[in-house]
């Protein structure tokens, strides 16, 4: 295992150097920030803008500037904000909590309405229970997810007046991202519960159960579930990588201050180390966060870790 | 069904949360939606409208613009210009005091300008504004004299901008560049309180501001980009002044009897430019013809619901240099097609229109555009840009279409700034226009003091500009924006730079 484990870590390293990489150069084959930083200024030469680009170790060549960023975060430090020069770093200690807060509240949403529903859509196949869910599921797969998150803000923060319709202001604030999210990611997860319960409770070792005279919430949560969760799982590996990057949209609608807006911003302004920071410090989340569940499968499915 | 009753036990724990929050209104608490977080609130760092909306309220300059425009003192009681011009002596105010409580004097402002110019204004976008400035001269504790190195008729107009607004020497030297980024300290009638980077800036009032203590007792920024956000946020209470106002909400807006809209003439104009050098539109008279065959009164009506206004050069009507007996080209579709086919170019000729995609109205703009000019038989196909690219390197080197998309905001309300950007030759965003005319023009009203002569030869060139149909002008968007009727006594400005001092909420 620790073995393994090291192997995973040196890919993680390889793939974070690879993404910033991609990313630092292709943000620089797109626009110039100097530009952006003196539009409106009354008379600017190009010695102006010389001068502001020297300043922000921009006349170097590329491989020079990547370095130094490399360098830099190798020492912890992510630079500065081109505009008005905050640290990156403490930009995304704020960003990534707010982040990490609302993807793991609604992926937990999500389970506590998925898996339920899904198991419920299950045992009784057929039926309108089961009918109505997959409607449902339907219907949420087919949401562009802006339009849900404004739905949700027209009822309860301007006709309601319960909740406030963006910011994170106050623990108030995650309701309504959070609950757009959940519910988008419930409409596909109730959907994967589902088919890997039908397949699950059609297996033999599930009538071996029951002919044993076991309960139907032992069978189903204790023997069945277990088994529904690889799919699931792997499912919400690739779930979380989108929560963290942020659905950007849904960050925007809402004006959510995590690492979606963060980057989005970067990216609009060219603020080339607002935006590396960001990407590194995502990409390393999302290889982690890939791992930890490579390692989860094992202790779900003990077969798994033997091999 | 046990199950059930988990889902039951979730949906609950939710609710809680849900109880009415809706921290919005505190009292005497202003709160203000900005577009962007321009993350440093030294006034040499920066050039950008959000910027000035909270600097004028945290810092003054020597000079100041009242509500309608008008240049009146500010941190100088008065000033004169001496030795033909070559030198400005500025009279101080007494009894002014930053909000550190250190002394406002002519050492101050020797100080302010003195970092203006030096290295560390070098870095940012505002030095370039104040480079006529050779020398800052205290004479006594408040007297103070600008020594000229070239001449600078708008000298006085910038010294209302961002600029040159006055920072205290003591804690800048103190606390260092960086943390007067992030705390600012000025004369002005708000203190700066807390900063959260991307999320808001509180500032608080202060009150021994000179011009009479704030009615509110704290004002707070929160930064928030989408439009259509700051709309909801408006709607639900969580703010104030929505700044960002899609025209398609208007009428939302103004169908909720808390909230009100102002649409008022501001300095943003809106045109269409044409490659001068190349294809159909090298010739002035095609540009004439594609111009009549837009329909400009039209656009204004039914995409920008009326909030514009019709402009036959770049500036609105409170520019400096505007001249109301300058009168657009009429749309003229018949004579459109005569003029093109005089000019030998056939029906069915194609030419590109390149603009930026995120802008939601010109995006309509540009379509109206393209089937007025189908009508006359030329087919303009759309292009479409992102914001950055766009201007920094689809104009700024020449890789636009025939027609293009420029929106420029003449914020300092004297042609000068739009036209010399525009029109004289190797500027940064003027691609095309190489005219010994017009930077002729451009630069003798640059070394004149006398406004008539100014205004005069700024219209000349504006006239110029027309006749030579450089771009198709197509209007003067207003400056909109929608407040919460609870809000009091704001006066509207079209500079943007709202002034709260007067300000009170119920």
């Amino acid at each position: 295992m620790p073995a393994y484990i090291t192997k995973r870590l040196l890919q993680a390293l390889f793939v974070v150097i690879v993404v910033t990489l991609l990313v630092s150069y292709a943000i620089r084959l797109s626009g110039d920030p100097t530009a952006m930083l003196v539009s409106g200024g009354a008379a600017v030469t190009e010695q102006d803008l010389q001068n502001i680009r020297a300043g922000l170790g921009l006349d170097q060549p590329f491989h020079m500037q990547y370095l130094n960023f490399i360098s830099g975060v190798v020492k912890g430090d992510f630079g500065k904000s081109f505009f008005g020069g905050t640290p990156v770093w403490s930009l995304i200690a704020q960003a990534l909590p707010a982040t990490l807060l609302l993807s793991f509240l609604s992926l937990i949403l999500s389970f506590v309405i998925s898996i339920p529903l899904g198991i419920h859509a299950a045992v009784k196949s057929g039926s309108w229970a089961d009918q109505i869910v997959r409607i449902l599921s339907l219907v949420g797969l087919s949401f562009p997810n802006f339009w849900l998150a404004i739905m949700l803000v027209l009822i309860f923060s301007i006709k309601l007046e319960w909740l406030p319709s963006s910011g994170f202001l106050a623990y108030s604030g995650l309701v309504l991202p959070c609950l757009t999210l959940a519910l988008i990611l419930s409409a596909v997860n109730v959907r994967i519960v589902r088919s890997a319960m039908l397949e699950t409770l059609s297996a033999q070792f599930i009538l071996v159960s029951r002919a044993k005279g076991l309960k139907d919430r032992v069978v189903l949560y204790k023997h069945a579930l277990r088994n529904c969760l690889i799919p699931l799982l792997t499912f919400v590996g690739l779930q979380f990588g989108d929560l963290l990057g942020g659905v950007v949209i849904v960050e925007r609608v809402f004006n959510w201050p995590g690492m979606g807006s963060l980057a989005f911003d970067a990216i609009s302004s060219r603020d080339y180390p607002v935006l590396q920071g960001t990407i590194t410090v995502l990409a390393l989340l999302i290889v982690l966060t890939n791992l930890v569940i490579d390692i989860a499968y094992g202790i779900i499915d003990p077969r798994i870790g033997r091999k | 069904m046990r199950y059930k009753n988990l889902f039951l036990a979730a949906a609950m724990s939710v609710l809680p949360l849900a109880a009415t929050i809706n921290a919005a209104h505190a009292a005497g608490t202003l709160t203000v939606a900005l577009e962007r977080d321009d993350g440093s609130w030294d006034p040499i760092d920066t050039f950008t409208l959000t910027w000035g909306r909270i600097g004028s309220n945290i810092f003054d300059g020597l000079v100041q613009r009242s509500t309608d425009l008008k240049l009146q003192p500010g941190l100088a009681t008065a000033w004169e210009f001496l030795d033909d011009n070559k030198r400005i002596r500025f009279t101080l105010r007494k009894g002014v005091k930053f909000h550190d409580g250190e002394d406002f004097n002519a050492a101050a402002v020797k100080f302010t300008f003195d970092r203006l110019l030096g290295p560390e204004g070098a870095k940012g976008p505002q030095q370039a504004n104040y480079t006529s400035i050779g020398e800052v001269k205290v004479v006594d504790d408040y007297t103070v004299d600008f020594i000229l190195k070239s001449p600078d008729p708008v000298l006085i107009t910038k010294l209302a901008g961002y600029g040159g607004m006055i920072v205290p020497p003591k804690y800048i030297q103190e606390k260092g560049d960086e943390y007067f980024n992030l705390h600012p300290v000025g004369t002005g009638p708000f203190k700066f309180a807390d900063y959260k980077p991307k999320i808001s800036l509180t500032l608080e009032a202060n009150p021994d501001y000179w011009g009479g203590a704030p009615k509110l007792s704290g004002l707070v920024y929160r930064f928030i980009s989408e439009a259509a956000t700051q709309v909801s946020e408006l709607q639900s209470g969580g703010i104030d002044i929505a700044t960002l106002v899609p025209i398609s909400l208007i009428d939302t807006i103004k169908g909720d009897p808390k909230l009100e809209v102002e649409s008022i003439t501001g300095p943003d104009v809106a045109m269409l430019r044409f490659n001068n050098t190349d294809g159909i539109t090298k010739d002035p008279a095609v540009r004439k013809a594609l111009i009549q065959a837009v329909d400009r009164e039209a656009i204004i009506e039914q995409i920008l619901q009326g909030n514009g206004n019709p402009i036959a050069s770049l500036q609105s009507s409170l520019s400096l240099g505007y001249d109301p007996n300058l009168k657009p080209i009429p749309f003229d579709p018949a004579a459109a097609k005569a003029a093109l086919d005089k000019a030998g170019v056939k029906p069915g000729t194609s030419l590109e229109l390149s603009f930026v995609g995120t802008d939601a109205t010109f995006r309509e703009v540009s379509q109206t555009v393209a089937a007025y000019l189908q009508a006359v038989g030329i087919n303009a196909s759309l292009k479409s840009y992102e914001t950055n690219v766009y201007y920094t390197d689809i104009i700024a080197h020449g890789k636009t279409g025939s027609l293009y998309q420029f929106q420029w905001g003449g914020w300092t309300f004297d042609f000068d700034n739009t036209a010399y950007l525009l029109y004289h030759s190797g500027q940064f965003w003027n691609p095309y226009i190489k005219d010994a005319k017009l930077d002729q023009l451009l630069e003798a009203q640059r070394s004149t003091y006398n406004v008539d002569e100014r205004k005069n030869i700024l219209g000349e060139v504006a006239a110029y500009a027309a006749d030579q149909a450089f771009e198709m002008p197509l209007y003067n968007g207003n400056t909109l924006y929608a407040i919460n009727k609870r809000v009091k006594n704001l006066a509207p400005t079209p500079d943007v730079r709202f002034r709260f001092v007067d300000v009170s909420v119920d």
